[in-house]
């Protein structure tokens, strides 16, 4: 074992990640963190890794030793571990305690006998912790000993295989909210308001109490534009010093389609991702994505007497997932899932809406030819691509339309006005536009590229005007017309497969020709001025750059 | 000095090549340093031969590297020992403690030295800068914390002293770089010694607004060092530290406007940091020079 000492902090750790934690939960449940143990182990094992004296290593997370020995032993049949000499941050621990503390900062290595003193000797001289505490054997057996005393002995068998797999019931019963009332909105006002809105505004003074350039590697940082204070769709990285090839990462995150249907909002989330990859210019081929369930107690109990239901719900995100990574190859490579986020205050249980966060990483041949959503010069041409529907069940724009009215929520109710018909996501209709994109982007015809989320086209115009300095000058009669929408739905609607690029006017020919027969339309051009200008058959909407931006940063500003 | 310069770029092209490679650069790594990477990296870019080496082997002394084979020491960016007590002070006491003699040898011998953020703190503390009256033992300033909002990140602007004798800045007018700190408000023990800093040119760079001129404002100037103090650098100008990170520009689509500027097509060759690691390893070349 190599990092921290084994402390009390941490016992039962995995139990109560998944557990209402209240005052009078043990102050142990919770892990004490060490930022400095850690990076000095990390350089450590970065120096053993090189020299090669491990063959296999595994974090001591939920569960500590137990897990990752008992896990690790799975290799070669079985393990005795002496906890005789474990370092403890104290005295006073029992044999159980020591086996399952989850202190943090420590790792557990497979290490060839022979490599054993030379990599005490290097651990010696790095002043990190590392301890020989006992030996992987093929018996069969998990065995753990304390001062020459057996304290565990368990086959290895019945540590893997003997927990008996779970049968829980799980009804599907498709909720039904109301649409709400078709009601014009002013659209002058109703776009800063909705930059303003949490869930859409600059969180640019947040992020950057994080360092995002160590290591000297950051192509395409966290926030772009003039102002460099424009969310990217995605980041860029070299993937090392000496080579240009590099890596994109993007998420995708909408708990709020969770109201409407699970399998929407998890196919949502990993378009989303998909899409972002694409923009920053990663190839489709070379994309992974992570799955992260942040997810309501789903077992039907006293205290959740929905649990069948919410049981459906996670049934419905796990298919849904399954169904969009197979369609578009981009496999999920890890993941992790925390699945009680409930919590009982003043007789009122709060859950967390299902959530599902998805990351992707992408590859990238040669960083130079990544970009952001920032339109290059003025007289461009602006092209929407992909359909927009009437998909605005769920949408952030239903929510500011509930607030406008004066609705709340009531606690772990859905917001007002979640409408009905979350965005669809067809695979199968959208790859041939994701590929057409992809040659697009690989013959340099893409001088800018978004893809619109939260909030759909509206701000998604403002971010691409914002981090420019330059305008949109843009005609949505058609486009709108095409949608069969009324310009505020087009504006507002959430559909998912849709991107803004601009090209140059040169290329316009050769641009058009490679999505023929594809939902592409030009709309307008990237103006000089930096404003944000729609118009429809009826008027002109315009909106000054700096306008906008005060509406996107009042909220979170930073004092 | 600005002989030997001048020698040096009169040279061939493969004359320099070759002197470069001769200078060894020793960087500083481990105990919360994150910075190694980069920094190795801008070394070898301008063709000198940069070594990372631990802290501990070189303390171990026995038959670790010592300072004296190497013409360049590089005090490199991070959070050494979790800066618990202060940023930079544990790591400069294990130095004091127990390097200090083989330091003052290297300095006396013509070493140069730069440090980066983290590395600068530890400078600072040590005494190394702003390294008055050959007392490299004294520490005579701070890097205090932030006025404002605490760590951050975000790109900055400098100004440099072009009279200053700093050998790392020559020729440098402004750069812009990342500042990624929670503690780099430059205090001097007084405003005299502030003053003095000033007259000898020690005061290498400052934080500048967007019309060029130094700031104590935000977010131009990310700390709130008075008169914009963000580098310094010691009588002889060959120990020089600053708290934006040069190491973080070595690339010209590092920095945060290249896309657009290529799209303009005015994408320099270079990242612009680079100028501050040549400028450093030329000047050790050619004292080199036989």
């Amino acid at each position: 074992m190599v990092g921290g000492r084994i402390g009390a902090d941490g016992i039962h750790g995995a139990t109560f990640s998944s557990a209402p934690l209240d005052e009078a939960a043990p102050v142990q449940a919770v892990q004490i963190g060490d930022p400095i143990t850690q990076k000095r182990m990390f350089d450590f094992l970065l120096e053993v890794r090189e020299a090669g004296l491990y063959t296999a290593i595994t974090d001591n997370g939920a569960g500590g030793l137990s897990s990752s020995v008992g896990e690790m032993a799975e290799g070669s049949g079985g393990a005795r571990l002496d906890l005789t000499n474990a370092p403890l941050k104290y005295p006073g621990l029992a044999p159980w305690e020591i086996l399952v503390s989850e202190a943090q900062e420590r790792m557990t290595l497979a290490v060839p006998p022979e490599n054993l003193e030379p990599l005490l000797e290097l651990a010696r001289r790095r002043e990190v912790e590392a301890t020989d505490l006992g030996q992987f054997t093929d018996d069969g057996y998990f065995e753990v000993l304390h001062d020459g005393r057996t304290v565990a002995l368990l086959s290895m068998e019945f540590l893997h295989e003997g927990d008996p797999d779970l049968e829980l019931t799980a009804t599907w019963e498709p909720p039904s909210f109301e649409e709400p009332a078709d009601r014009a909105v002013d659209i002058e006002a109703a776009l800063p308001a909705m930059l303003a809105r949490l869930n859409l505004c600059s969180g640019e003074t947040k992020a950057r109490h994080y360092d995002h350039e160590v290591k000297g590697l950051s192509v395409i940082k966290p926030f772009i534009g003039v102002g460099q204070d424009i969310p990217a769709d995605a980041t860029v990285s070299l993937a090392r010093h000496g080579s240009l090839r590099g890596f994109v990462l993007s998420e995708g995150i909408n708990p709020f389609l969770s109201d409407l249907d699970t399998r929407a909002m998890a196919m949502t989330v990993v378009d989303e991702a998909l899409r972002r990859q694409l923009c920053a210019g990663a190839r489709l081929d070379r994309i992974a994505m992570l799955d992260n369930f942040c997810w309501p107690d789903p077992v039907r109990s006293a205290e959740t007497p929905d649990g069948e239901y919410k049981m459906a719900q996670l049934v419905r995100a796990c298919r849904g997932l399954r169904d969009a990574v197979i369609a578009y190859g981009t496999p999920l490579v890890s993941g992790k899932d925390s699945m009680k986020n409930d919590s009982t205050r003043g007789g009122v249980k709060i859950s967390v809406p299902p959530t599902l966060l998805v990351s992707a990483i992408g590859q990238i041949d040669d960083v130079r030819r990544s970009r952001t959503l920032e339109p290059k010069a003025g007289g461009d041409l602006v092209y929407l691509i992909g359909k927009t529907a009437d998909e605005l069940g769920g949408s952030e724009f239903y929510r500011y339309l509930g607030e406008s009215d004066g609705r709340t929520a009531a606690a772990n109710e859905p917001q007002p006005y979640v409408g009905t018909g979350p965005p669809g996501v067809d695979p199968g209709r959208l790859l041939p536009l994701y590929r057409a994109f992809e040659r697009a982007s690989d013959a340099g015809l893409l001088r800018s590229a978004a893809t619109p989320s939260l909030g759909g086209w509206g701000p998604l115009f403002a971010r691409c005007v914002m981090a420019s300095g330059l305008g949109l000058d843009l005609d949505l009669g058609e486009a709108a017309g095409r949608a069969e929408l009324d310009l505020q739905r087009f504006l507002f609607s959430e559909s998912n497969g849709r991107f803004l690029v601009t090209v140059r006017e040169r290329d316009r020919e050769r641009f058009e020709a490679v999505f023929d027969g594809l939902p592409v339309l030009r709309v307008g051009t990237v103006d000089a001025e930096p404003r944000l200008q729609l118009t429809t058959d009826e008027r002109t909407y315009r909106w000054d750059a700096d306008a906008l931006r005060r509406s996107f940063k009042e909220t979170l500003a930073d004092d | 000095m600005i002989e030997a310069l001048n020698e040096f770029e009169k040279r061939t092209a493969d004359e320099k090549i070759a002197r470069r490679r001769e200078v060894r650069v020793l960087i500083l790594t481990g105990l919360g340093l994150n910075c190694e990477a980069e920094t190795a990296a801008a070394f070898r870019l301008v063709g000198a031969r940069p070594e990372q080496v631990h802290l501990l082997d070189l303390l171990d002394g026995a038959d670790g590297p010592r300072l004296s084979d190497y013409r360049v020491l590089a005090f490199i960016g991070g959070f050494a020992f979790g800066d618990h007590l202060g940023a930079g002070f544990v790591f400069a006491n294990k130095i004091r403690h127990r390097l200090y003699d083989q330091l003052l040898e290297f300095i006396e011998a013509g070493g140069l030295a730069l440090g980066i953020c983290n590395g600068f703190q530890t400078m600072v503390r040590l005494g190394l800068l702003p390294g008055l009256d050959g007392d490299y033992r004294t520490p005579r300033a701070a890097l205090a914390p932030n006025d404002r909002l605490g760590y951050r990140d975000a790109w900055v602007r400098l100004a440099f002293d072009e009279a200053s004798p700093c050998v790392w800045t020559r020729g440098l007018r402004q750069l812009e770089l990342p500042a990624r700190h929670g503690e780099g408000k430059f205090l001097a023990e007084s405003d005299e010694l502030l003053e003095r800093l000033e007259r000898a040119g020690q005061v290498v760079a400052r934080y500048v607004d967007g019309t060029g001129a130094p700031t104590e404002t935000w977010p131009h100037n990310p700390n709130g060092s008075p008169r914009g103090v963000a580098g310094v650098c010691d009588p002889s100008g060959r120990l020089f530290g600053l708290m934006p990170h040069p190491d973080a520009y070595l690339y010209p689509f590092h920095h945060p406007r290249w896309e657009r500027a290529q799209a303009n097509g005015d994408l320099p060759a270079e990242g612009a940091g680079l100028r501050i690691f040549r400028n450093g390893v030329d000047y050790a070349a050619a004292l080199n020079a036989p």
